[in-house]
């Protein structure tokens, strides 16, 4: 059993993904420690070590396309802050249409992305042609590609963060399940945890697939639903891909990570809740090989290596939920990301430092708040929920 | 019937004949161990090790098809095959001067960061060292197409070893409908039981009363869906690997690919041979390779019968004693050796290194099932868990023979055992007895007692991503702990073969690093497939209909 080092910290946060370490990072970088991060599985364990490390800018609001933008950038001087390697490589997104439908709806998303400053072109079947080597003749009319959108290796970008907050003080806790939150005059008071209560104003649910449980546990009413989705990694080849393809369809993307292998999945009826854990399906094996197939042809002389699967945590309106919940103060929320946590964590976790920092968000309350599910008539929404 | 006629086929270039149903490997190697490929970082050569279809030693780009396992691919006329990643040839290839220019490993997690304006040129070289093939060609899935097949069954029998079999006899006899998957490329009959020749790559749990739905793959590539009431799984066991200096070096094979590369019915590519290992295995090797063994070596003491077979033949025994490293250029030339204790350090000359000393389970299925499983220290690896008639904890899924823990004179016994078991007639009294559970596997020591000495020569803890021992205890030193996580720290076990020959050996060195037994370093998950399965096939799969919640 992992003992604590005190009964005392000035935050706890739950969940030692990118976003509960970013998070925690960031506030040692500001001195507020002391600082506890607990997690029920080993680093990695959770959606931060089950993804596939796509990072985009193409959204249909100008809201995420600005924490996206600002997470490319951290992205890119990651090497010299962490000290590691991420290997993200801006060879683009390319969304790919089947019909006219599908690329008019494209073009929207194009217009909100080239108004927010970015240059997102609109692709025809002769530059996709181009970019996606052996595709199957008359797969797209047509497409849109972000050059600067990219993928990178998850996994180093968590080392690089879990060492570096490390180095600032955070204690990590593995294995240690956070059961339940403790309060007192109406805000938070502590954290239950498996290796023993401690007493924190502040708790941050960065809890990933388990952060409706971990919301409900502290007696917060929240609409977040765990979903697995399955993913599965080809035999390497040598460099073959460059983009991350994505096609509206089926919600079909794939990728070839720096360790050669193709990587993706897609969308097809995604079971709900954690209890079930993460196993592979049959049906996923098969759609997914079929997917491929017609995409780009001669893969299917290429072996499927692994498949796995993860938790997305999904929200109604597919917007993350991050700030303080006003119905408990010292809860702030870190979650929500629907499968988008990774691409988005360097910049979410910015806000909700600030959150707990008691600082002024920059962020729409009425997009990202908790509060917004309150609200008697639905918001906006971010449904470009692909890749 | 008219003779069946030799096959020609090409490669790299050359004019090469295989006989009628003998593999691809098995025709290249009839005078000595081929090198057919580069490893995937340090481009060392390599040549085939497990034989079985797993490691990367026998990869060759066929009719446009990368990564096909030579061992594994019966030839057919006309076909052409090529050695991939190397330049300009698998003997010659120039990114070997990588193995001499890196001699502390090539640190891709935290090198290539200075100067910054070269990040876009490291990446494309980074890149370019993943991969040991080029994309497919166009056309090169057309041998693949073939009829997609679906079975539904009382019992599913996977394996056709000792146990298998006669569970799939007496399932049969029973009346159930039985169908016995194997994995060998031709199958013997089982009287009343449909019998494939496929390889079993997934096993699901039911989901509902509908049952397993269990995935297999004929070669070269037809899907066979299954699903069946129970599982009777008899996978086997097959030879671990062992870490030294210079382990991957061509020449270093497991009993596993000795055996098959000297069938009775062929020359066998070894002249001079030692065996390493003190059982049952060993014997065998020494029994098949006879005049081509000159050292039996083991890490612990040698027992009567090996020794009386080896002084029949005048072979000379090394007890006690520890693999240091290996010499030799392209190919293994010697082998350096040092007696227990601090004792003696001499070297063999040598053209292959036999590694026979441990039998591990293949357990995959069980765990991607969902099976609980358990450390037997004894043998030294993880079993699933069962009870006296080998059920294991997944209802419905039942382990028999070696791979299930129990010793080898009882494995048909324990195939029977279990089918009347799950046709409700279980067989009173207690179980087979299996291998031990307690007390340290003898690897433990032999490592802890090898690693306090120096460490010439290349250690490579995971030779299909070319992960070094270094790199493990670089991730211990940095504070990663447990299995899962030094995996995805440090690459190791991720690669073609899923961690088969690494990850038995990493479980033992971190036990020692980290001071803890080896069941609290934990495993990794295992992943489907068992073995990488073409996305042709996988395509065309049936799908089971979903069982309603």
């Amino acid at each position: 059993m992992t003992a604590l080092a005190r009964r005392e910290y000035r935050t706890v946060v739950v969940g030692a993904g990118i976003l509960g370490l970013f998070t925690a990072y960031r506030l040692a970088r500001a001195g507020a420690g002391p600082i506890l991060v607990v997690d029920r599985g080993f680093l990695s364990a959770g959606a931060s070590g089950r993804n596939g490390g796509g990072v985009r800018q193409q959204w249909e609001t100008a809201a995420t396309i600005r924490l996206a933008r600002e997470s490319v950038a951290a992205y890119r001087g990651f090497g010299r802050e962490f000290g590691v390697n991420l290997w993200f490589r801006q060879s683009g997104y390319l969304f790919l249409a089947e019909s006219e439908a599908e690329l008019a709806r494209l073009r929207t998303v194009h217009e909100v992305v080239v108004r927010e400053g970015l240059p997102s072109e609109v692709v025809g079947p002769g530059r996709i042609a181009k970019l996606v080597d052996g595709i199957a003749p008359g797969a797209a009319v047509g497409g849109t590609y972000l050059a600067s959108d990219g993928v990178l290796y998850p996994f180093p970008a968590i080392w690089g963060v879990y060492e570096a907050a490390r180095a600032l003080g955070v204690e990590v806790a593995l294995g240690v399940t956070a059961t339940g939150v403790e309060r007192r005059d109406g805000r938070v008071s502590g954290v239950g945890t498996t290796a023993g209560a401690v007493a924190t104003p502040h708790v941050v649910n960065a809890a990933g697939g388990w952060s409706g449980d971990v919301s409900r546990a502290a007696g917060l009413a929240v609409p977040n639903v765990a979903t697995r989705h399955e993913i599965l990694a080809t035999e390497p080849l040598k460099p073959f891909l460059d983009p991350m393809v994505v096609r509206v369809s089926d919600g079909l993307y794939v990728s070839q990570t720096m360790r050669g292998e193709l990587v993706g999945g897609l969308t097809m009826p995604h079971p709900t809740g954690t209890a079930a854990g993460v196993p592979t399906s049959v049906a996923f094996l098969a759609r997914m090989a079929r997917a491929l197939a017609t995409l780009v042809p001669r893969l299917a002389a290429l072996g499927v290596l692994r498949a796995w699967s993860g938790f997305y945590d999904d929200t109604p309106d597919g917007f993350p939920v991050i700030g303080e919940d006003p119905r408990l103060p010292g809860f702030h929320h870190a979650n929500g990301f629907g499968g988008h946590g990774f691409m988005l964590a360097p910049s979410a976790s910015r806000r909700v430092a600030a959150s707990v920092l008691g600082e002024r968000s920059d962020l729409d309350p009425a997009l990202f708040s908790p509060a917004r599910f309150s609200r008697p008539t639905p918001g906006p929404a971010e449904r470009l929920q692909l890749g | 019937m008219p003779e069946p006629r030799p096959v020609r086929f090409r490669y790299d270039g050359r004019e090469a004949i295989a006989r009628p149903g003998e593999t691809l490997l098995g025709a290249l190697a009839r005078r000595e161990l081929p090198l057919l490929q580069r490893s995937i970082r340090y481009h060392r050569p390599r040549a085939p090790f497990c034989g079985i279809g797993h490691c990367t030693g026998c990869l060759l780009r066929v009719n446009g098809r990368p990564n096909v396992r030579a061992c594994r691919y019966v030839p057919h006329d006309g076909d052409v095959a090529l050695s991939e990643n190397a330049w300009p040839s698998v003997r010659f290839d120039l990114q070997g001067a990588f193995d001499g220019l890196f001699p502390r490993g090539i640190d891709t997690l935290r090198g290539f960061r200075r100067p910054a304006v070269a990040t876009r040129l490291y990446q494309r070289v980074v890149r370019r060292l993943a991969g040991y093939g080029r994309a497919p060609d166009p056309d090169a899935a057309r041998s693949l197409e073939g009829p997609a097949l679906r079975r539904e069954v009382d019992v599913l029998v996977i394996g056709g070893g000792a146990s298998g079999r006669a569970a799939a006899e007496h399932a049969a006899r029973a009346g159930r409908r039985t169908l016995l998957l194997d994995r060998a490329l031709t199958a013997e009959p089982v009287p009343g039981a449909e019998v494939v020749a496929a390889t079993t790559v997934a096993v699901l749990p039911p989901p509902s009363a509908v049952g397993f739905t269990a995935l297999a793959v004929t070669e070269p590539a037809a899907p066979l869906t299954v699903t069946a009431r129970s599982v009777v799984a008899a996978p086997g066991t097959y030879d671990g690997a062992l870490l030294f200096g210079g382990n991957d070096r061509p020449g270093v094979v497991s009993a596993d690919a000795a055996l098959q590369l000297s069938a009775p019915d062929r020359p066998a590519p070894f002249r001079r041979a030692i065996v390493f290992g003190g059982g049952a295995r060993a014997q065998e090797v020494v029994e098949r390779l006879d005049g081509a063994v000159v050292a039996i070596v083991a890490p612990g003491a040698i027992p009567p019968e090996l020794v009386a077979a080896a002084s029949e033949r005048g072979i000379p025994l090394y007890p006690r004693s520890l693999i240091r490293t290996t010499n030799g250029r392209r190919r293994l030339r010697s082998v350096e050796l040092a007696a227990r204790g601090g004792g003696r350090r001499f070297a063999l000359a040598a053209d292959t290194l036999v590694l026979a000393h441990r039998r591990l389970p293949h357990g995959q299925l069980f765990f991607q099932a969902g099976a609980r499983m358990v450390w037997r220290g004894g043998p030294g690896a993880y079993f699933p868990e069962i009870d006296p008639h080998g059920a294991t904890t997944v209802p419905g899924l039942y382990a028999v023979g070696p791979a299930a823990g129990v010793v080898r004179e009882r494995s048909a016994e324990s195939g029977r055992r279990a089918v009347a078991a799950l046709l409700g007639a279980p067989t009173p009294g207690p179980g087979l007895p299996l291998e031990p559970a307690e007390g340290p596997h003898e690897l433990e020591g032999y490592y802890r007692e090898l690693l306090r000495g120096p460490r010439p020569g290349r250690w490579v803890a995971c030779p299909c991503e070319d992960v070094l021992l270094e790199e493990i205890a670089d991730a211990h030193r940095r504070g990663y702990r447990g299995l899962e996580v030094v995996k995805r720290y440090s690459g190791v076990g991720t690669g073609l073969c899923q961690g088969r020959y690494c990850l038995p050996d990493t479980i033992l060195l971190l036990a020692l690093l980290e001071g803890r037994s080896p069941p609290e370093v934990g495993y990794v998950t295992q992943r489907p497939p068992v073995v990488p399965v073409p996305i042709a096939a996988l395509a065309r799969a049936a799908v089971p209909p979903e069982a309603p919640p």
